[in-house]
């Protein structure tokens, strides 16, 4: 593996970990822009303009953007977060070139009223689609519950509402202010030529300009809350938790990830055995996310609606003990073996790897080889997991229950 | 090998093929694996004969309930500590209760592959199937089963299905709530003895491993086992219904459609398999096109092809909301049928080179490949090589597929909707 990267003249950086073992590339344009940076009456904008950047430009229509992708066997995606777009694509490398042009293409869209109008309708259908699925209406609203006007806790989707709202000329100002080259990180995984890619992208993106594409990073001060959001059309309880935690910046990070896989990271967890087991519940999960300048402790269970009040009862109990006792060294030296074999099984495709690469150099600047990414989970020690439990983050846990239920305490 | 460039740095060549073997076991248990040099990792799939189609008839569910109680202690092992033994081992769980069949396995590091094997071997063969534990693992059964009822999509594909099949492959390993609160403890100890058999059983590998260390550690651990599985019925579509509207107050409109289809053993296999790609591919295909891009009727279309022993079908799917779901089930439909106006060589050269590349990708990651070498052996009874693959794909033109579409034409289709709107069905 090597680490190459350079910041072309016009402030666009390009990053690479090559693997000539790979049998495939991977590259993707890390776009530091996301649901946070968004004005609220421009809600759902980030989510939008990722769609419109397929739809293509002067030089391609959007059906030849989907056909050239197709062309090279590409495995290609894009998606957007509270923090980030990111678009893909995976092909074998003697599509090197063609996949680094389509996508450098991509950044620079016409934006075209006609596409506008016709993509709107998608995206209406994608909100639709999602509040036909009561666990992600469930965890959107526990995010803006507890985040309570931050910034992260806007909706990535937006609403009906701001979406129909929307004018094609308040998407390009945004596009203008947020997908300067400075503010986009290209990344490269796999078997690829990185003089050819250097080469190629320093041409493609002449003339693009810098400027300023600031993002507040405020703190925020989580309180203890409980929602109920009453829907009798839903037949069961979902049910969804956040804890505060720490940042992408945080030495603690590993810390809370072990933390989090201990007490909610599927079976054999604490939860699992409190919950699943017993049949209390059919689902729950608990995981770290950890974000820029922010990070939290999510988790979600669903459960027949009369069981919802014993159901988080029970989870409180869980992080209570965790809290009032401290985790068991056997549980954190299995943790730590769980955490590291799925860093390997993630990373072992360029693909998987490629999140890794530009995730770890957008939130921090540094390129942390896949060994020692694992090393620093192994080193976590008991003492820091006894350090940050008692800080007592789940005195300050935000429950929010969304189903036929009357109440939640 | 795939039309590779002189690039910078080569991959290896025999990267690109893993080395096959296969083991038949005197009592029936087949091992299909394939060595990925190049991986960390290895990834296993046990294949046991007890899924929702043999489920015996008044007991729907009772594989699901049976693949749940198989953790809940083994060998000399309670539920806990062998939970905390899986995790020592960093094994990533995967399986469950299937329409054919129940799988167990996941994915963890090569070195330690031998060792989780050794605890599957007791998960699958000496379960303790505890009594006292029946109550939750059917509660969990159940209460999967009602969650149907919040997800829409899910909930019309599982009434598409008992709406094309008529026997045992119209059911869900979900289950019913008759059949699986008829379930004793005796019950499902007979189950056990009699479907957790290794006649029919298959065991699929991929990644790294020594193949003569494996083979005797599997000899050792499964080679006492005995039995084979009762038979399976053979999948029946006679009489099926045309369409079935199930009336929901949801925002979106579930449209499924299925429709018979040649099976992975057949000539025509691979000329219907690239029509289907054509149909259904990448964002060129033709009904993200028609369907999505240039109309905006929907999020998610898309069709494939689904192989059961013994029957093939292709489904199609779209999620849409009411003002637009007549346009997008007569504007899909309409694309299926155009199909057999024909093809372009353009439009097989772009399924082709997606089909191949997807291939060579698959091949970096072990997990993907023990599912696909599994399945072979299931629905073939051997693993195709990547080279007999391409081979076949490389062979399809736009008049085989024609011919293909001239044999068996997109006809007879089984329509069911979920959601506000009943719709018009064109025959």
């Amino acid at each position: 593996m090597r680490f190459v990267q350079k910041v072309l003249d016009n402030g666009l950086t390009v990053i690479g970990e090559q693997n000539p073992e790979a049998l495939s590339l991977s590259a993707g344009y890390f776009v530091k822009t996301g649901a946070r940076d968004e004005a609220l009456d421009v809600s759902g904008v980030s989510h939008f303009l990722e769609h419109m950047l397929f739809k293509g430009n002067e030089n391609r229509s959007a059906e030849d953007v989907n056909r050239v992708f197709d062309e090279m066997g590409a495995d290609y995606n894009a998606f957007t977060s509270e923090e980030y777009t990111v678009y893909y694509g995976s092909v074998l490398p003697e599509h090197q070139t063609p996949l680094l042009d389509l996508l450098t293409d991509l950044m620079r869209p016409s934006l075209r009223t006609d596409d506008f109008d016709m993509e709107k309708n998608v995206i209406l259908e994608e909100i639709a689609l999602y509040k036909d699925k009561p666990q992600f209406t469930a965890i959107d609203e526990v995010r803006s519950t507890y985040f309570r006007g931050h910034p992260l806790g806007q909706s990535v989707l937006g609403t009906t509402e701001s979406i129909t709202a929307l004018q094609r000329d308040q998407m390009y100002s945004y596009w203008e202010r947020r997908y300067a080259p400075n503010n986009l990180v290209l990344t490269l995984t796999g078997n690829f030529d990185w003089d050819e890619a250097l080469s190629r992208v320093k041409s493609l993106s002449h003339g693009w300009k810098p400027t300023d594409s600031p993002r507040a990073k405020t703190e925020i001060a989580p309180i203890p809350q409980v929602r109920v959001i009453k829907d009798e059309k839903i037949h069961r309880a979902h049910l969804a938790f956040v804890a505060p935690g720490v940042s992408a910046q945080s030495d603690e990070r590993f810390v809370a990830s072990i933390i989090g896989d201990i007490l909610g990271g599927g079976e054999g967890s604490r939860l699992y055995w409190e919950l699943i087991e017993p049949g209390l519940a059919d689902s729950i999960s608990l995981g770290h996310d950890e974000e820029d300048g922010s990070g939290a402790f999510f988790g979600y269970a669903s459960c027949d609606p009369d069981k919802a009040q014993m159901v988080v009862d029970k989870a409180r109990g869980v992080f209570l003990k965790a809290m009032d006792e401290g985790l068991r060294d056997d549980e954190i030296e299995r943790a730590k073996r769980k955490v590291a074999s799925a860093l390997v099984l993630h990373d072992e495709i360029p693909r998987g790897r490629l999140f890794h690469v530009g995730f770890d150099w957008q939130y921090r600047e540094e390129y942390t080889p896949l060994d020692t990414a694992i090393d620093r989970y192994l080193a976590v020690t008991p003492e820091e997991v006894r350090s940050f439990l008692a800080r007592r983050p789940f005195d300050l846990l935000t429950v929010l229950g969304l189903g036929p239920l009357s109440e939640l305490s | 090998m795939y039309g590779r460039a002189a690039g910078p740095l080569p991959a290896k060549e025999s990267n690109l093929r893993g080395v096959h073997y296969q083991l038949t076991l005197a009592n029936g248990l087949t091992v299909v694996a394939e060595h990925l040099p190049a991986v960390r990792s290895a990834a296993f799939q046990f294949i046991v004969p007890a899924g929702a189609v043999t489920d015996p008839d008044g007991q729907e569910g009772a594989a699901t309930v049976l693949e749940g109680l198989s953790y809940r202690g083994a060998g000399d092992r309670d539920a806990r500590t062998l939970s905390n033994a899986l995790d020592a081992l960093g094994m990533h769980r995967g399986g469950g209760a299937e329409l054919e069949y129940s799988t167990f396995g996941g994915a963890l590091l090569a070195d330690d592959l031998e060792r989780a094997l050794e605890l599957y071997a007791d998960i699958i063969q000496r379960p303790h199937l505890p009594a006292t534990q029946l109550p939750a693992e059917r509660a969990l059964a159940l209460q999967k089963l009602q969650r149907l009822e919040d997800s829409p999509a899910e909930k019309m594909f599982v009434h598409l299905r008992s709406a094309y099949y008529r026997n045992g492959y119209g059911r869900t390993a979900l289950g019913t709530a008759d059949g699986l609160n008829a379930l004793t403890p005796e019950i499902v100890q007979a189950d056990h003895d009699s479907r957790y058999r290794p006649g029919g059983a298959i065991l699929a590998i991929a990644g790294r491993f020594n193949w003569s260390s494996l083979n005797a550690t599997l000899q050792r651990l499964f080679g006492g086992w005995e039995g084979a599985a009762p038979p399976t019925p053979a999948p029946d579509t006679t009489g099926r219904t045309r369409y079935l509207h199930l009336q929901q107050d949801t925002n979106q409109e579930q449209i499924g459609i299925v429709y018979p289809a040649v099976t992975l053993d057949d000539a025509d296999y691979y000329s219907m398999r690239m029509g289907v790609e054509i149909l259904s591919g990448g964002m060129a295909s033709r009904l993200f096109s028609e369907v999505r891009e240039k109309r905006g009727l929907c999020y998610t279309v898309r069709a494939f092809h689904q192989n059961v022993k013994g029957a093939g079908a292709i489904l199609a799917y779209a999620g849409t909301t009411p003002e637009r779901c007549q346009e997008t089930l007569d504007v899909t439909l309409a694309e299926i049928r155009r199909l057999e106006e024909g093809v372009t060589e353009e439009e097989l050269a772009r399924a082709r080179t997606g089909l191949l590349s997807s291939l060579v990708m698959q091949s970096e990651a072990a997990r993907s490949r023990a599912l696909s070498i599994g399945r072979d052996q299931f629905l073939l009874g051997r693993m195709r090589t990547m080279d007999e693959i391409r081979r076949a794909v490389e062979s399809v033109t736009p008049d085989s597929i024609l011919d293909h579409l001239r044999r068996h034409p997109a006809r007879d289709f089984t329509v069911v909707t979920l959601g506000p709107k009943e719709l018009e069905v064109s025959p």
